[in-house]
């Protein structure tokens, strides 16, 4: 655990981070743009590629951020969204999420479950590596043997894995020590990918160097912050994929840049940050934007852990977390494009109902009354924010809704960098309050291990760990589905709203613009991991040459 | 420069300039006050029309500022209607993209901006005044030094000094200042000390110098009222690029912390919704405009008034 946390502390803006910096990236649920329904969509999808195009061709993306420096390339270590984005080009996992987050085949062909603590694995037979060399069993296991040695965010997410054998060249065997029903959800992320072991091994591949993966593309350029050039993976399994022969992806971080290359045809691709995106290009000939209604929510954090912070008192943090309007923010900060959400992401099967919640209540007097009792009525804090839209917009209408009870927030308004560096950078972090956003993944359990400090390491800075807590975190993810599952999820959506140290708001809608008259892409009307290019390389361009 | 009469600016006792300071104190208070109004329309009748319709601009933007203390026109901050909707009688500037009243976040924009601005141009003059006389009078080493630390600051682009200063203080109110400051310092303290080298080298200075008055003495009563042309005139220029500098800073990101507006935060907000919102964009642009050309036209009508050795020479 100890390990976990020291690796944390780089890692720590991990997920957390990961999270916070695709802030301006994928898409959401409904398109609000009428011209940019693209044919018939099937369900669950907001977009479906038209197969029947060409292949070929080269498909210009920009997004606003690159992978992180600190983590290098290695997809394990991985903890920003944005890395994953990028890296799912290149790596591939066992199973993989589909448009209504089940799980789905990936470079595992199918799995049986003998027990409800032993997955096996049966891997498909035509997957190489890019190099060529065909991938085994072995990669398999070395590769999850690698990432539950690692002690990344990612390890803890993997669940108690006992084991990982290889029972023969394309079948593996995981066993674990109990029951863990967010396993397969947690394998389909990217820091959970198939990589090259035996070249990791023998030295020929620096994975933080490096990428070489069984993925549709492979890296013919990168210029850290500037930009990646993605070729096509001749030897990739999956028929007629890629479409494209390359991809261009560009780092933008402006979002008045990337709607004008959108506008003027330099980008036939772009992620979007901005809830009004669609409306801003309405009107816009063949620009199509789409939103995607992700499970990922934005949450504040509390401080509990700084002496100087008003938060050290579970009252006052109680009556700041019922105060908060979270339809406000849903309605006025995102556009109505979100919504109110416990720990576990609303919208994802067997998740909490917010309304039943302390927050969905809005008691304002019950809120003043807790800061009285707590002796804090002229409550001022700060509240430190990240510039990425629309979090200024989401801190506002926090602000506005504590004024209510009398509360003063002052808002600190950060870049990402200086943002991450002032609450992750030191133990106790030094700050009140931080607004940020988690990814909220394709199982209701897996989000809520960050509730734990002790196992998510990240967030030790400034919360710290609660037994009561920590115990419906571990029922939530030992049960199996159902309805006694479903009983624990609502005492954990309510035990986290009376901790308060990690404050769940609102989910978080995204957007993807993209030029119908240069390329026809497919996208899933949910997403979970922050990732809006997972359907990439089934995208052809509408004139391919 | 060369071959002007010394003393052309009022208050220097030994030019016989005939202000106010020289009167003794034991006079009629009101007659001196009556005295300064008839001298200050007098003067204000002397500028160029222009001037004093920048003058007048300037004014009302004033005013405006002094509006948004009252909360004329509602709680800047307060979500009072729908998102983005256009002027109409309710918000007749319209709302933002939080529902927020345009009117009241524009006066308090005007008031932060020109609040902002003023002091830290305040600061500037100061600062540059000091180190500008001081090196222009002294000369030799201090005035080295002086003048390769300012052209050090000089050397840079005025807003990625800026930049560099929100990066060290940390975003917000007193970066923005800081940053304004570092950038108009340069130009101001370079022509102040032009302007003090050339008094230094007067007549009555050397007098000075002759009959035992001290160095302290000959900075404030003999340099300094000199060289006030310059200051003030230097001083709404840096104004103007103060405001600049605020508005790109904000546009950055690196200035005013929401939900405080600043005439540079409401266009960065704007400029999002440029083409499905545009009120948003287009009033505080104009009022930034105008704010600008307010100044810089008064400042070349002071020009006019104060140093007219080198304007009337140009006409």
């Amino acid at each position: 655990m100890r390990h976990t946390n020291r690796t944390g502390l780089s890692i720590a803006c991990g997920v957390t981070a990961a999270v916070l910096i695709t802030a301006g990236c994928s898409g959401g649920d409904t398109s609000t743009d009428d011209t940019s329904t693209p044919a018939e969509s099937e369900p669950g999808y907001l977009a479906v590629a038209d197969s029947s195009l060409p292949a070929g061709g080269e498909l210009d993306v920009q997004t606003h951020i690159d992978a992180s420096v600190a983590t290098g390339l290695d997809p394990q270590l991985a903890d920003l969204a944005a890395a994953w984005q990028l890296m799912s080009l290149v790596y591939e996992t066992l199973v993989t999420v589909g448009p209504e987050f089940e799980i789905e085949p990936a470079l595992a062909e199918s799995w049986d479950m003998p027990d409800d603590t032993t997955y096996v694995f049966h891997l498909r037979d035509d997957v190489q590596f890019s190099n060529g060399r065909a991938m085994t069993a072995d990669d398999v296991v070395g590769s999850l043997e690698r990432q539950l040695e690692l002690g990344s965010v990612w390890t803890g997410q993997l669940g108690p894995v006992e084991s990982v054998t290889a029972v023969d060249e394309h079948t593996v065997e995981v066993a674990l020590a109990e029951p863990y029903t967010p396993f397969l959800a947690a394998l389909a992320n990217v820091p959970a990918s198939i990589l090259p072991m035996r070249e990791i091994e023998d030295g020929t591949l620096n994975p933080e160097t490096e990428m070489l993966g069984t993925g549709p593309f492979v890296v013919a350029d990168h210029r850290q912050d500037v930009s990646w050039r993605f070729e096509r993976n001749d030897d990739y399994w999956k028929q007629d994929e890629p479409g494209v022969d390359a991809v261009n992806v560009q780092i933008v971080p402006q979002e008045a840049a990337r709607i004008a290359a959108l506008q003027d045809g330099s980008a036939s691709l772009v992620t979007l940050g901005n809830v009004d995106s669609p409306a801003l290009l309405q009107g816009a000939s063949d620009v199509s934007v789409l939103t995607q209604a992700n499970t990922d929510f934005y949450y504040l954090m509390l401080n509990s852990q700084w002496e100087e912070s008003p938060f050290t008192d579970p009252r006052v943090r109680q009556a700041v977390n019922m105060a908060i309007d979270r339809a406000q923010i849903a309605d006025v900060a995102l556009a109505g494009l979100g919504h109110p959400t416990g720990v576990t992401p609303a919208g994802l099967p067997g998740a909490c109902e917010p309304g039943d919640l302390p927050s969905g209540m809005a008691d304002l007097d019950a809120a003043r009354e807790l800061l009285a009792e707590a002796g804090a009525e002229n409550l001022t804090f700060e509240l430190a924010i990240f510039s990425t839209d629309p979090a200024p917009a989401v801190a506002q209408v926090i602000q506005q809704s504590l004024e209510e009870i009398g509360v003063t927030v002052e808002i600190e308004q950060l870049e990402e960098t200086s943002w991450n560096g002032k609450v992750y950078g030191e133990a106790p972090g030094r700050f009140d309050a931080a607004l940020s956003w988690f990814a909220g993944y394709a199982d209701p359990g897996m989000v809520t291990k960050w509730w734990n400090p002790d196992a998510a390491g990240f967030n030790l800075g400034f919360m710290e760990s609660d037994a009561e807590l920590t115990g419906l975190i571990d029922t939530v993810n030992s049960v199996p589905q159902g309805p006694e599952r479903d009983a624990a999820i609502t005492d954990l959506c309510a035990a986290v709203e009376d901790d308060a140290q990690m404050v769940p708001l609102v989910t978080r809608p995204s957007m993807v613009g993209y030029r119908a008259d240069a390329v026809s892409v497919s996208l899933h009307a949910d997403e979970g991991y922050g990732n809006p290019l997972r359907l990439l390389s089934e995208a052809r361009m509408v004139r391919a040459e | 420069m060369s071959g002007a009469r010394p003393g052309d600016v009022s208050g220097d006792g030994t030019s016989g300039g005939g202000a106010p300071a020289t009167y003794p104190s034991t006079s009629e208070e009101r007659r001196g006050v009556r005295m300064r109004i008839a001298h200050l329309t007098g003067w204000l009748r002397r500028l160029d029309w222009l001037s004093r319709c920048g003058l007048f601009c300037l004014l009302v933007l004033v005013l405006a500022a002094l509006g948004s203390m009252v909360n004329l026109g509602g709680d800047p901050a307060e979500i009072a209607g729908g998102r983005l909707q256009p002027p109409g009688p309710d918000h007749w500037l319209g709302t933002d993209n939080l529902g927020r009243s345009l009117l009241p976040r524009l006066l308090e924009g005007i008031g932060v901006t020109l609040l902002l601005s003023s002091i830290a141009v305040l600061v500037t003059a100061v600062l540059s005044t000091a180190l500008g006389i001081v090196a222009g009078y002294l000369g030799g080493m201090v005035n080295n030094l002086v003048m390769r630390v300012v052209e050090l600051l000089y050397a840079f682009p005025s807003i990625v000094l800026a930049i560099l200063v929100a990066a060290v203080v940390g975003p917000g109110r007193p970066a923005a200042m800081a940053a304004i400051v570092l950038v108009t310092i340069p130009l101001m303290t370079r022509l102040v000390r032009t302007a003090s080298t050339s008094v230094a080298q007067r007549d009555y200075v050397t007098s000075a110098v002759v009959s035992g008055v001290r160095l302290p003495r000959i900075l404030i009563r003999h340099v300094l009222p000199n060289v006030a042309g310059t200051i003030a005139v230097q001083g709404t220029y840096a104004l103007s690029v103060g405001i600049l500098v605020e508005g790109g800073l904000s546009f950055l990101g690196f200035g005013v912390q929401p939900p405080q507006a600043s005439l540079g935060v409401l266009i960065q907000e704007g400029g999002v919704y440029m083409v499905a919102a545009p009120w948003l964009i287009i009033t505080p642009g104009v009022v930034l405009i105008l704010a600008i050309l307010s100044i810089n036209v008064v400042g070349d009508g002071l020009r006019d008034r104060l140093e007219p050795r080198e304007t009337r020479s140009l006409r």
